[in-house]
This record gives C-alpha cells, structure tokens and sequence, in this order.
C-alpha cells in the first residue's frame, strides 16, 4: 500500500513538473554556440575529420576578424561515432543541452537523417556540409544542404560523358551495397539515355570485391566508349587497372568518391587521363581558393580534401545567413538561409533552392601525372 | 505462473509510469537515452537465451533485428521509391495505421524475425561454437545484402520518414515482456535443458533432451525478441538503412553480455544499460578537452578493466534476487557496527 501511494506521489510530481522543453538562445552579449556533429571515430572518421578541421580553420579566420556581428563564435562538437544512433544523441544534446544557434552537420547521410528530426522539432537551423541523400532535406524546413545531390552530380557525369567525352555508349560498374555507389548509377544512366545515348552494360560488384574481371570481361564484350564508375578510389583504382589489363582503354569517369591522395598510387598509372568530378578544384585559379588552400596548408600541413572545403564553407554559410538576417534569431536566419543567392565559397557559387538544397556547379577534373588538372565547371542549367 | 503474471504486471506498470515521467519531467537527451537503454536491454536479454543460456554463439542478432524493423517500418511507412525503369518516384501509403497499427507491425517485425530464426537454426545448429558463429555471422550479411537489394524499402538508402511511434512505454513494456518470459523460461523444464545443453550436449543428450529441437525453439525465441528490438529501434530513430545492422552491432550486442556476466539476465540487462550510456558520459569530457576520439578511447579502456578485475562479467551467473540481497545486507552490518 505503501509503495502504491509512492508510486502515485511520484507521478504527481512528474505531472506537476510537467513542462514544454525551453531551449536555449544559443547566444549571449559575447559569443554565438554554433554545434557541429560529425563522425570523428569509427568507419568514416576521416570524413569527419576533414570536416571538423574546415570548420576550426574557418571559425578561427572569423573570429580574428571580429566573428559575427560582433560576436565570437563558440564551437560544441559531438562525435557520431558513425552510427545513427549517436546522431540522434548528439542532435539532441546540442538542441536541448547546449542550445545552440545553429547546428552543422552530419557527413554521412543515415546520422543526417537520424539528427534532422530533432533539430526541425525545436526549430533550430540545421546545414549539412555533405550529405547527398535527397531525403535529408525533407525532413522539414530548418533543414538545409550546401553540397550538390547525387541525382546532380550523377545527371553532370552523364552531360559531361556525352558533350565533352563525345560518348554514345555507356557502360555503368557498380557497387550494390553502397547508396552513393547506386544512387549516382542510377541517375547517370537516366540522364545519358535522355541525352540520346545507350547504356550498353550495368554491371555490379558486392562490397569488398577486389577482383573485378568477370564484370570488366563483360562490359569489354559491349565495347563501350566510357566507363562510369561511381565508386571511392580504394574501387576505382583497383577497376582502373584491372581495364587496362584487359586491354580495355577507353576513358574512365567518376564521382568525388574518386578524390583522395591514394587515388594516383593507388592506380599505377592506370587513370592516366580520366575523368571525375568534385566539389572544388584545388588547382582552381580563384583567389578565394587559393587563399584557402595555403591557409589550410599551414595549418595542418596537407592540402584540403572537399570534405574540408565543405566544413569550411559551411560556417561562411552561417556567418552569411546572420548577416542576411539582420539579428541573432534563428526563425529569420532560417528564411535568410532559404533566400540565400549567389554565395561565393571555395567549393563554388551556389543559391539555395527551394527544396533547401545547394544549386552549385561540379568541377570537372583531369588527372594527368600526380596532378588533376581543372578542365571545366558544369552549371545546373547545363544538366536539367 | 502466479508469479510470473505478477512480475510482468508491475514491469507493465513500471513501463507505464516511467512513460510518464519521461513525458512529462525528463528532458530529451536523457529520455532519448532511456528509450536506447530499453532497445539494448531486450538485445541484450533475448541473446542471453541463445548466448548465455544455451551456450550457442550467435553473432547474427543483427539481422534479425534488422528484419524486424524493415518489416514493421515497412506497414507503418509511406515508402517513397525512385524507379528507374519508369525514371520517377513511387509512393505507398501505409498499410497499417491507428492504433494498433503500431503494435501491429511491431508483431509482424517479431513474427518475421522468429520465421527467419527457424530457417537459419535448422541447417546452422548442428554446428558448434566458431562454425556457428561463422555461419550466423554469414547469415546478418546476406539479411543487410538483401535489403541493400529492394528498392521497395529504399535499398541502400534504406527507409526515412518513419512515424515515431515508439516511445517509453512500447520499449519499457516490450523490455518487460523479453525479461519476464526469459526468466520465466530460464527456471521453467525448459530453461534447465538448455543450461543442460550449455553444459555438455552429449550428456544432455542421453538424459533424453532433444538438443536440436531445443537450440532451434531458443534461437527462434531470441530472434522473436530481436526482431521486436528491430521494430522499436526504427519507430525510434525514424529512418533506417542496411548499414545500422551490420557485424559491429551484433559484436556490441554480444559484448553487453560479456560484461554483464553471459547466462545471467540481471547480467545482460546490466550490461546493456552500462554500455548504452557510457558512450553518451563520455561526451562531456571529450567536449573539454577537445580531442577527437578520446571518448572511444575511455570506453575501450574501461571495457578492458572492467574484463580484467572480473573476466566473468559483472554479475557471473548470478540472478539479482532477494536470496541475493539478504545476503548482502547483514554483511554490511557486521563491517559497521
């Protein structure tokens, strides 16, 4: 008996403490708490890495400049750990906990998408750097991204394929596990076959799979005049040469799954002259580039991967958005970042649409020797 | 059975209340926290029965819970698809809905796992120890492979815009419901041959324990519960992929048992709960010092030494009881006088 009045007293007080959850401002006279949540351990840790190491460079150059309306930026970081689980973990802590004013965030699409829910509950603006999954966006209307989508970037391989490559017949390898390997196929060959063109062999490989000759054997059989190959480099190079050991010699195309330091070693050679697009060009004559490159050189002491690039531009995003806004109030820095056009970032010009994706240009690379030489940018209007 | 109805009436009651609490009192974080601790809780338990139990090493809990969350998410979901034969998007209202929509599906999710737990026990029990593991190991692959290959559920992209269904109380009652019939099983005929089994098959054998036929009923039982997890987790978390149940969650779900202590279920729940919110305790400190990958770090140091001081896990096979409990409190008053 007594236990039960307990029990009901406890769940008088826990009605009685009953309240909606206050968030914090994320503000204060001197300092605005930006979140990040990225996957600093497990698979994709570099990923994040690169990320968080953009974001600390860009924060660092903002607040010697006198941060954002006068005010410094703080940074709260959460490691994801890359399971979806601590994305929900860590969105949470940041909205509920830290308050923040503004949350940037996830890499991988499936921690995105766990946080994104959260962030859009308590109405506090969330921008991923790069994810490509078009469901991110979805999730509600605080939600934004400011890389290009793999349908975009999928759709550009295939223009490129076609106007510059001068190609009239496809062939697509695969990897059937990866959403971002399948996602890019997919679209690629939409948009080739639109284009007038055919896609002659669709071949797939399970993850993990080093030897791909059966697949090569049969897309040679076709005799293709481009390969795509939406694939990571660690793939890329290992298909690379197995083509050229049969004997198949046409161009190779990809994505910025190519972009890597070990894509050219990696390769031995066998990706001498092909083709891949990305999200900037560190050889990209801009003056905003180059400037971000030797910063992020003397910083870290290697050259900024995309990832990298992305982070960095992520907080110019935020810091813009601010300003466009007018005050420190995430409800109108949220329709400043919907109405944001013609943002000027190293990994190029974009606006924000109105699905709150990015509509950027892809730079298309050329790898010759060690080097990838800048050959050209592709614009959305070129594509749709 | 008297008791056991009584024990799964005040865990329904305790589920009920606490989702009370949460509801009202908790803030987010530690409520979401919560809630995992529950999902980790029926893992952890429903392994127990195969791992612990019968001393049979699973290492596909994974794929089970894998196949319960498509499943169930897959009624209660509008599934939005991109075809490419048709090159545009495809979209399915759910097919449960209401109510009981939710438990439903969550049945479905469960019903499914324990079908597949008797497809794969059939063949894979007749091996032992690190065959077994090796086979179950193959099986969480080829259930991620799979869904990875049906576009219908958003193959690799997996399945978002789950409705978020599950909260405190369907993952407390569920939990309640796993560790009620688990221990009920545990002291029942039933739960002796297996421990019987764990303790030497061929002995068991000629007591006259059909051995096959109940490895086969206990992994069905723990892939049933798996698959329940499955469900929850994905109402939970509200979108979904095939790589959320890849080897590294079954080995999370098996190191939750090590540590508890394995054929103890105070053990698993234990564990479970310990190795849920460590992770979470952590972020504060690697916040301070800023120093990426410090937290993972801990939490591997801290496995080591917990395995170290007590290899047989924290509660070895023992039961928290009140056996258990009436031993412990004179002790204490003998030291303090």
């Amino acid at each position: 008996m007594r236990k039960a009045l307990g029990v009901l007293a406890l769940m008088a007080v826990a009605l009685a403490a009953g309240c909606g959850t206050k968030i914090g401002p994320g503000f204060d006279d001197k300092e605005v708490n930006l979140g990040l949540f990225v996957s600093t351990s497990g698979e994709i840790a570099t990923f994040g890495e690169d990320t968080k190491k953009g974001v600390e460079l860009a924060i660092e150059e903002i607040n010697a400049a006198g941060g954002i309306k006068g005010k410094k930026i703080k940074l709260t970081h959460y490691d994801t750990a890359s399971k979806p689980e601590e994305g929900k973990a860590a969105a949470t802590k940041l909205a509920t906990q830290d308050g923040v004013f503004v949350a940037m965030g996830a890499v991988a699409s499936g921690i995105s998408l766990a946080a994104a829910p959260e962030f859009q509950k308590y109405g506090i603006p969330m921008i991923s750097p790069s994810s490509t999954n078009p469901t991110v966006t979805e999730q509600g209307n605080y939600i934004f991204r400011i890389c290009y989508l793999d349908d975009f970037q999928g759709a550009a391989c295939a223009v490129f394929a076609m106007n510059d490559l001068k190609a009239k017949k496809a062939a697509i390898l695969q990897n059937q596990d990866d959403a971002y390997s399948t996602g890019l196929a997919d679209f690629f060959e939409a948009r080739f076959k639109k284009a007038g063109g055919t896609v002659v062999a669709k071949e797939s490989y399970k993850k993990g799979t080093t030897d791909f000759n059966t697949q090569v054997t049969n897309i040679k059989a076709k005799s293709p005049d481009v390969v795509f190959l939406p694939c990571y480099y660690n793939d890329a190079a290992l298909i690379a040469q197995q083509c050229r050991a049969q004997g198949l010699n046409v161009p190779l195309l990809g994505g910025d799954g190519w972009e890597s330091d070990k894509l050219v070693p990696n390769a031995k050679g066998a990706l001498e002259g092909c083709y891949f697009g990305n999200h900037y060009a560190e050889a990209d004559e801009n003056a905003r580039v180059k400037a971000f490159v030797e910063a992020y050189r003397k910083k870290y002491g290697n050259a900024p991967s995309s990832l990298a690039a992305l982070g960095y531009d992520v907080v110019y995003v935020v810091k813009k958005a601010i300003e466009d806004a007018g005050e420190f109030d995430r409800a109108k820095v949220r329709d400043a970042l919907a109405k944001l056009k013609g943002f000027e970032g190293v990994t190029g010009k974009f606006d924000i649409d109105e699905r709150r994706d990015a509509r950027k240009s892809i730079s298309m690379l050329k790898i010759e020797g060690e080097k990838f030489k800048f050959v050209r940018q592709i614009n959305p209007s070129e594509v749709e | 059975m008297l008791r056991t109805a009584g024990i799964l009436a005040a865990g329904l009651a305790a589920a009920f209340a606490l989702n009370l609490l949460v509801a009202n009192a908790i803030p987010p974080y530690p409520a979401l926290v919560i809630n995992l601790c529950g999902i980790s809780i029926i893992l952890a338990v429903s392994l127990n029965v195969i791992n612990g139990l019968t001393g049979q090493f699973s290492l596909g809990h994974a794929g089970f819970m894998a196949i319960g969350a498509y499943v169930s998410a897959y009624f209660t979901t509008t599934l939005r698809y991109f075809d490419p034969e048709a090159a545009r998007y495809i979209s399915q209202a759910p097919l449960l809905d209401g109510l009981w929509g939710f438990p439903l599906a969550l049945m479905a999710g469960g019903i499914a796992a324990a079908v597949a737990g008797l497809v794969v026990g059939i063949p894979t029990l007749r091996l032992k120890g690190d065959y077994l593991a090796i086979a179950t190991l193959g099986f969480g692959e080829i259930v991620t492979i799979l869904l990875a290959n049906f576009r219908q559920v958003g193959g690799t992209k997996g399945l978002t815009s789950i409705p978020g269904h599950a909260d405190t109380f369907w993952i407390y009652g569920a939990a309640s419901v796993c560790i009620t019939f688990s221990l009920f099983f545990q002291r029942s005929t039933f739960g002796r041959a297996l421990i019987a089994i764990r303790e030497n098959e061929l002995a068991a054998e000629v007591m006259g324990i059909g051995a096959a036929r109940m490895k086969v009923i206990a992994f069905i039982y723990g892939a049933f519960f798996a698959g329940i997890a499955g469900g929850l987790f994905a109402h939970l978390m509200l979108s979904i992929s095939p790589a959320n149940f890849g080897f590294m969650k079954s080995v999370e779900v098996v190191v939750m048992l090590v540590l508890g202590g394995l054929g103890s279920m105070t053990g698993a729940v234990v564990g479970a709960v310990i190795l849920t919110i460590l992770p979470e305790a952590l972020r504060d400190i690697e916040r301070e010092v800023n120093l990426s990958g410090l937290r993972m770090a801990l939490y591997a140091l801290i496995l080591i030494l917990l395995m170290l001081f007590r290899p047989q896990g924290i509660f070895g096979q023992r039961e928290l009881s009140l056996k258990l409990l009436r031993r412990l409190v004179p002790g204490r008053r003998k030291e303090s006088p």
